[in-house]
């Protein structure tokens, strides 16, 4: 779900150095304003974020559920007492506005993957962040978001491989330790012969990169990004 | 002309390739046999630069590929083995487009790579479709196409028949086909020759790492049961 579909919706004709400072501006502004109207704005922006790249937000978080059940976890931990009332509400509350600041980026971060060629990414690092830095640091985007869901099937696979044998009678333990080390094995296999293939294909540190520019809808993205990036600054 | 010169090759205390000399002439097609673990690639890797001979060379055209990797690389296309793992970009004509993007040509001849690949591999019409989304066939196809893309005198393939079924197996063999005709070397690494020794001009067979047979294809099929191959006749 959250890699790259082509397509032609307002997110994918976005510049991607557009859509790169809107995140960055989101992060920022939901990470420096822990306060519920700014947690339901951000969110606001992120759900506009996904309607530009037609994502059901429903899809979405399904997608994230591992991971937005291990951030619920938080609000609970926090709440709980190692005495009566056992339960304590307003701890668990702050927790839980703190933890919610992370879905708005969980959200827009989805709506950029799904729009974004890699090789976009990669030019738009590049561009924001010249030289060798840029370089590193765009050819490694392009090589995460690469393997990432690679590895993911992996690890699916090696899992339903435990399964198909029965695995499910051995203790969790057990099958956790079978699941990480072969999964481990699997990435490593894999991250070797993409690194043969590269090299094949004349891997190279600054190729000829997809042009990129800006048009009249980029404006609006880029001052919104650009305005929440300094939110802090405006509220102090 | 590839020319592999007395080439030897360790992996720890196994000789893998021992004193190996072949040359290979351009537009041939041409099946690099054995069983596993003879060698066969090793020896293609060796010819991409991707492996540093112990000793011995390998050149194209005279130029010796350690001492110009790119040189090798852009005049020999490689095909992996699994083709999944080769592919650097979500859709087909992005991944295609990625060797051209490393040689720094202009966006107008990389597109039109893409496009001349592509159509050679009949996926003109699936440049922008996902390649997770494509059949095993078609993504094979889709990595003779990332390699076609460098304009490569030379193709070379390894085991690129693994895991299709029969109509995929067709229509790989018959691209490999039409590239020969247009002049294109073909190298194919397999140790499977149904579908493939009627259609090559050339059969090498190694054994642990050294070439024991080096004949037109017909005149090898009775001895590949002793070199522990499958006769495709059968």
């Amino acid at each position: 779900m959250l890699s790259y579909r082509p397509g032609s919706t307002v997110a994918h004709r976005l510049d991607p150095r557009s859509k790169l400072l809107f995140q960055f501006g989101l992060a920022i502004a939901a990470v420096a304003h822990p306060t519920l109207p700014w947690l339901v704005g951000t969110t606001a922006f992120a759900l506009c974020a996904l309607a530009a790249a037609r994502l059901s937000p429903l899809a979405v978080l399904r997608s994230y559920r591992i991971v937005l059940a291990v951030l619920a976890l938080a609000p609970f931990v926090a709440g709980v007492a190692l005495g009566p009332p056992w339960f304590r509400v307003d701890p668990a509350l702050r927790s839980a506005l703190h933890v919610g600041r992370i879905l708005p980026v969980l959200l827009v971060s989805a709506a950029y993957l799904t729009s974004t060629p890699v090789r976009d990414t990669r030019a738009a690092v590049q561009r924001l962040i010249p030289g060798k830095p840029g370089q590193i640091l765009g050819i490694g985007m392009a090589l995460v978001v690469r393997l990432f869901p690679l590895v993911l099937a992996d690890v699916r696979e090696v899992r339903d491989a435990i399964h198909a044998r029965g695995g499910e009678a051995r203790p969790l333990w057990d099958r956790a330790r079978l699941l990480a080390v072969r999964s481990l094995e699997r990435t490593l296999d894999r991250s070797d012969r993409l690194s043969v293939a590269l090299r094949a294909r004349c891997f190279a540190w600054n190729p000829t990169l997809p042009p990129l520019a800006f048009d009249r809808r980029d404006y609006p993205v880029l001052a919104v990004g650009i305005a929440l990036a300094v939110s802090p600054l405006v509220s102090v | 002309m590839i020319e592999v010169s007395d080439l030897r090759y360790r992996y720890g205390d196994v000789d893998v390739l021992d004193g190996v000399t072949l040359s290979i002439p351009d537009g041939q097609y041409c099946l690099l046999v054995g069983p596993n673990g003879s060698g066969k690639t090793t020896l293609v890797r060796h010819l991409n630069a991707l492996l540093t001979p112990d000793a011995g060379t390998v050149t194209v055209d005279g130029t010796d590929v350690t001492d110009d990797p790119v040189v090798a690389r852009t005049r020999i296309g490689m095909v992996f083995q699994h083709p999944r793992d080769q592919f650097v970009a979500a859709t087909v004509a992005a991944d295609v487009a990625f060797g051209p993007e490393n040689l720094g040509l202009d966006r107008a001849e990389i597109d039109r790579r893409v496009d001349t690949a592509l159509d050679a591999v009949d996926l003109g019409d699936a440049a922008e479709s996902r390649i997770d989304a494509l059949s095993g066939g078609e993504q094979a196809r889709v990595a003779i196409a990332g390699a076609l893309a460098m304009e490569p005198d030379y193709l070379v393939l390894d085991e690129p028949l693994v895991g299709l079924d029969w109509p995929a197996r067709q229509s790989v063999l018959d691209h490999l086909d039409a590239l020969a005709a247009d002049g294109t070397g073909v190298i194919v690494v397999t140790h499977d020759l149904r579908d493939l020794h009627e259609r090559a001009d050339r059969l090498v067979a190694l054994h642990e790492g050294q070439v024991v047979l080096d004949v037109p294809p017909a005149e090898a099929l009775d001895t590949l049961p002793d070199l522990g191959i499958r006769d495709p006749r059968c």
